[in-house]
């Protein structure tokens, strides 16, 4: 069996995740995922535990990568085993802790908990993001979260040129906006 | 585009620190002329950190996907047939 390379370099990385996300993924899936289920396997996690740690780590590679702010001194996979280390011992202390507790499924819930008042809009938006439409959803998140070049949006979604997927990107983002406006305000009518 | 792009676009310039933002003392100054600026500023940052959340969902969603790919069986035929019978 041919193994794929390892990604050696945060710019060869970042340029794989922006050009195939899936693909580049999947690779360091292939590749890191074993290690971080055994170590956590082996002090005391579930496969499940295994996942959950893994998914955050390369949840914070993925944002380093692409934002630029990652520096890698060893492979992409022994980095996200050392990530994968440290989320593990926190979550360890957490059960020490709060030993009744379990995570929810969906970590935003935990997060949503814990937010304070100021935090409202920010998971109101989560909620809105999820009724825009799927191509303004795309474009958005592309944009904004996945940080991939407007040349690159444009093309994946038919757009003849940069200055039309521009255009249409703060469309989006006024729709979103105004939905949020809205709601927000009918609140403050309601109570 | 539109004015209200346009203002969309000029806040967005500001908020993610773009080579065409403006200078400090000019977005100071437009804050000081414009009483609206400063708060849909905030909303519009508001937006980003929940586009943010999102975006984080959406990716979990993808590592789900490429976990079940890689690692989980396809059901057999059989397992298959039994799940659509299995309302009586």
């Amino acid at each position: 069996m041919v193994t794929s390379p390892e990604f050696l370099s945060a710019a060869t990385l970042r340029a794989a995740l922006l050009a195939d996300r899936e693909q580049a993924l999947t690779r360091l899936y292939r590749q890191a995922f074993p290690l971080v289920r055994r170590h956590v396997c082996g002090h005391g996690g579930t496969a499940e535990d295994a996942q959950d740690v893994f998914h955050d780590a390369l949840v914070i590679l993925y944002e380093q990568a692409v934002g630029g702010q990652l520096t890698l001194i060893a492979s992409a996979s022994t980095y996200l085993l050392g990530i994968g280390r440290n989320l593990w011992r926190h979550e360890q202390r957490r059960r020490a802790r709060l030993p009744q507790d379990a995570l929810p499924d969906d970590p935003s819930a935990l997060e949503a908990e814990a937010a304070p008042e100021t935090d409202e809009t920010r998971f109101a938006v989560l909620d809105y993001v999820e009724q825009l439409g799927a191509r303004c959803k795309n474009i958005l998140l592309a944009f904004y979260y996945f940080q991939q070049p407007l040349t690159q949006i444009a093309a994946d979604h038919d757009y003849r040129s940069v200055r039309s997927a521009t255009v249409q990107k703060f469309k989006c983002l006024e729709r979103l906006r105004n939905s949020v406006r809205r709601a927000f305000r009918s609140e403050t009518i309601d109570y | 585009m539109r004015p209200e792009l346009e203002r969309l676009r000029l806040i967005e310039q500001q908020l993610l620190n773009s080579s065409t933002a403006l200078p400090a003392e000019d977005w100071q100054l437009r804050l000081l002329l414009d009483g609206e600026l400063a708060a849909d500023t905030a909303a519009q940052q508001q937006l980003y950190q929940g586009l943010r959340l999102a975006g984080r969902r959406q990716l979990r969603r993808e590592l789900a996907d490429i976990h079940a790919r890689l690692y989980e069986l396809p059901a057999s035929p059989w397992a298959r047939l039994w799940q659509r019978m299995k309302p009586w």
